[in-house]
């Protein structure tokens, strides 16, 4: 497997905050790392670090071997696609609009979309599943649906790596399963992806890897079978679990008590 | 459809401009004028036609597209429907700086208030900017709040100075804060145009980036968007096409507001697309408007900035409902 992103002791914060701190990680082509960890614990953050939006204020990140400075803000666009947690619709737009929108990192300040593009913004929408819901304006559809939007413009930037924060926070457990299907069928095409989410058993079904950050630090690291041990969500957490290991699926995680002390 | 539409907004920006130079008093009639307009004509209705009604016309062509055009990349910039040169205090620098010019300087000196005006919303524009100054940069809802002050208190300025103002200078401060486009000349059109042209290329080469900007500053970041860079750019062009438009029409309020949101009504959301639009659609309002002011009650005429207000109230409280 062919290590696509690299983040090496890496930190950055707001305004002289550090956030994450000397945190690293790697992410290889077809291969999935969930983030988890409690509120604060700095995981939006660092995937915008991860996503050169927020500059590190030391460390690095490498994609595909070269560091994020060294790329360019539109060819860094068209290798990994972000998808933030809330986006702000202020205009009315269509769905297809939004998704075209994938295809900028593509296209100069005057250059027409070509063919490829459209075909591009097809695929995207067809992937999930709203071909048919091109032409309503996105502020008619319902959270669930909005999501797949975002999710579907990033995917027409074609991008070889996503970086995912709670994707699935608004969405019902229908949508979450849709969500988790689109992903898993990216990752065995070879995308890889980092994937911010609070939602363990959501997260287990799709990571081969998994990171667990507590106050900005890595705390735990590795695949789900090393890392999920009671005394992590204990610790991490300040909750007792019950770990549910299944011979037909990935382990499930089942929230108890408040853990004492 | 959209092509339906664009070819009537070219038509109604054509009329107008022939009507704006065809209908005005009895000095010069509609049949005259159109004499004029073949090559012929009286010299004196020569001289009203392409004298006076020529530059007063391109003035209000440039300025309106100025207007919409600022408002349009300002609404796209900070992703707020309500965004506009008046809102971000733009405007009122210019009309504060272009009224103390008016009450403090000697008759001699009333050459150089068009150059106060571009002062005072520059300053105005380097304020707001600075208020909203934070570890990222600008926020657009610092902004925004920043503006609101800015132009809170340029409104204080200008009232106090209108309470103190010697009688003989009230009409220039009334041009200034109601907006007219009566002292166009042909000079001022030529300083112009070059300088609006910059910053209309400016904006237009960023429709892409705005476009996306609409959609909030991460996500535009996360789609190849040098945000800062923009940002600044955006901000800077905008604020140049409102200093130049106050600076010569004084305060034309609503044309920066609500021509951008007809755009969007009749052509949907695509900001790149809505950019051109909105500048022709706004030029044909201020020229529509303009012609209502000077024909309305003539010979009597009123203040442009009443006028576009008038059409503009309506439709912003219609809006507002929309939204609700």
């Amino acid at each position: 497997m062919t290590t696509l992103l690299r983040a090496s002791a890496l930190s950055g914060g707001y305004g002289g905050d550090e956030v994450v701190r000397g945190v690293s990680l790697a992410v290889a082509e077809g291969e999935c790392v969930a983030v988890l960890g409690p509120n604060g614990a700095g995981k939006s953050t660092l995937l915008r670090l991860l996503a050169g939006i927020l500059p590190a204020s030391s460390g690095q990140v490498e994609l595909r071997g070269k560091t994020l400075q060294a790329w360019r803000r539109r060819e860094l666009a068209r290798e990994v696609g972000f998808v933030p947690q809330i986006v702000n619709f202020a205009f009315p737009v269509t769905v297809t609009e939004v998704v075209q929108q994938g295809r900028a990192p593509h296209l100069g300040p005057w250059r027409p979309p070509s063919p490829h593009d459209h075909a591009a913004v097809e695929a995207a929408l067809a992937r999930v599943g709203l071909s048919r819901r091109g032409a309503v304006a996105v502020q008619h559809l319902s959270g669930g649906e909005r999501q797949l939007v975002l999710l579907a413009r990033t995917l027409a930037s074609e991008p070889r790596l996503l970086l995912l924060d709670e994707p699935t926070a608004a969405l019902d457990v229908r949508h979450q399963l849709e969500f988790a299907d689109i992903l898993r069928q990216l990752v065995s095409e070879g995308v890889g992806a980092v994937l911010v989410a609070h939602d363990w058993n959501f997260a287990l079904r799709l990571a081969q890897r998994l990171v667990i950050l507590h106050h900005g630090r890595v705390w735990a690291a590795g695949p789900p079978d090393e890392v999920l041990e009671p005394e992590l969500f204990r610790n991490v957490f300040g909750v007792e679990v019950e770990i549910l290991r299944r011979d037909d699926g990935p382990p499930m995680v089942l929230p108890r008590v408040i853990a004492q002390g | 459809m959209k092509r339906g539409a664009d070819l009537v907004l070219v038509a109604v920006l054509l009329l107008a401009a022939a009507a704006a130079l065809v209908l005005g008093g009895p000095a010069a009639s509609p049949d005259e004028a159109l004499a004029v307009l073949s090559g012929g004509g009286a010299p004196e209705v020569r001289t009203i036609v392409l004298g006076l009604r020529l530059p007063r016309l391109a003035l209000a062509l440039v300025v309106g597209a100025s207007l919409a055009l600022a408002g349009a990349a300002l609404q796209a910039l900070l992703s707020n429907p309500l965004a506009d040169p008046f809102l971000l205090g733009i405007s009122g620098g210019g009309a504060a700086a272009a009224t103390a010019a008016y009450v403090v300087l000697p008759a001699a000196a009333l050459g150089v208030v068009p150059a106060a005006a571009m002062a005072g919303a520059a300053a105005a524009t380097g304020l707001v900017w600075w208020l909203a100054r934070g570890p990222l940069g600008p926020s657009p809802t610092r902004m925004i709040l920043a503006g609101v002050a800015v132009n809170a208190a340029t409104s204080a300025a200008i009232l106090t100075m209108l309470a103190l103002a010697p009688s003989p200078r009230l009409p220039g401060v009334i041009a200034v804060t109601m907006g007219s486009l009566a002292s166009a000349s042909a000079g001022q059109v030529a300083w112009l145009a070059p300088y609006v042209l910059v910053a209309a290329f400016v904006l237009l080469l960023h429709g892409r980036d705005l476009g996306l900007l609409a959609t909030g500053e991460e996500s535009a970041a996360a789609l190849g968007v040098e945000v800062a860079t923009v940002r600044r750019r955006v901000f800077l062009a905008a604020a140049a096409l409102c200093g130049g438009a106050v600076a010569f029409a004084g305060v034309i309020g609503f044309v920066g507001l609500v021509t951008p949101h007809l755009c969007r009504l009749v052509w949907g959301g695509s900001t790149r697309r809505l950019l051109p639009r909105a500048a022709l659609a706004g030029a044909a309002l201020t020229v529509l408007g303009d012609l209502f002011a000077r024909r309305a009650l003539a010979p009597a005429e009123l203040p442009v900035g009443v006028v576009t207000a008038l059409l503009g109230v309506p439709f912003f409280v219609a809006l507002l409902r929309r939204s609700a």
